[in-house]
């Protein structure tokens, strides 16, 4: 099972099909507007999605600029779309990765977001004081895997408990 | 979107990108430990022990002390500032995905009367 840094879902009285569409070729309809849901700071560009795998998403500017946020890794229409996910403070080699699942429930469908790969930022960045070159290296090429479920349920629950 | 835009912030997920450093947070919530006890739990040698542990304290994760009794002994501590800063910013994250969820369940339920209204008006004319 998959166990990302951040995991959010919704029932949507929609059949899958109908879900994913609205999702991927309607996105800039539904995508809230504004600097803090958009990507650059303005909050002015349309997001586009493009469909297939190795399709991009996209914002578009008036100046006719494009900010490209991600790729599409995986393409299963109905089922699931999988993108890569970069922010435009992200070093050019640095992406997450957003997953997004469409799950039937009788006539309806649960659809789930997966945001992960956050702690494989930054490869320029200051955080690396402390860390030694190749141990950075590594631990930037460590994918945190099922370990993290519980990691983030310890942060959740007692993260702000002082120790005893 | 928001950003893990401070220094502080992305040393702590870089830190906790290792499994054995997490490990060590773990046993420090439950309580202050000694170099030697951390280094029994994760079954490492001192030296290796060590490294983490500078890791940890060089983003401000665990902070190391010397009882009063006895100089020779160092205990470390969880400090829950970075943690709670990260908590802060994966709810940050959740947030937005909650809130883009939500507008995403109007546009595909109204997509979705609209196609059913349409095969009740047609009900022959598409598959």
């Amino acid at each position: 099972m998959n166990a990302g840094v951040v995991t959010v879902s919704i029932e949507v009285a929609a059949d899958p099909h109908t879900a994913f569409r609205v999702f991927t070729a309607d996105i800039d309809t539904w995508w809230l507007r504004g600097p803090k849901h958009r990507f650059r700071a303005r909050g002015n560009g349309r997001l586009e999605l493009e469909p297939g795998v190795t399709g991009r998403l996209f914002e578009r500017y008036d100046d006719g600029s494009v900010f490209e946020i991600g790729r599409v890794l995986k393409w299963e229409p109905g089922e699931r779309v999988v993108m890569s996910w970069r922010l435009p403070n992200f070093a050019a080699a640095e992406a997450t990765e957003v997953e997004v699942r469409f799950e039937p429930v009788g006539e309806a469908t649960r659809v789930s977001v997966e945001h992960r790969g956050w702690h494989a930022l930054r490869g320029d960045h200051p955080a690396r004081h402390g860390l030694s070159g190749r141990e950075f290296e590594m631990s930037k090429a460590r994918l945190w895997g099922e370990n993290l479920a519980a990691f983030r349920s310890w942060i959740h629950h007692d993260a702000a408990r002082p120790n005893p | 979107m928001p950003k893990p835009n401070s220094a502080a912030l992305d040393a702590t997920l870089l830190a906790l990108a290792d499994p054995a450093r997490r490990r060590v947070v773990e046993l420090l919530k439950v309580r202050p430990h000694r170099a030697g006890e951390i280094a029994a739990a994760l079954a490492l040698g001192g030296p290796a022990t060590s490294k983490h542990l500078k890791v940890l304290r060089s983003c401000a994760l665990v902070q190391e002390e010397r009882p009063a009794d006895d100089a020779r002994v160092r205990v470390y501590r969880l400090r829950p500032e970075r943690l709670s800063e990260l908590k802060d910013w994966l709810e940050d994250v959740e947030t937005f995905w909650s809130d883009q969820l939500a507008a995403f369940k109007g546009a595909a339920e109204a997509a979705a009367r609209k196609s059913a209204a349409e095969r009740a008006v047609q009900p022959r004319s598409r598959r």
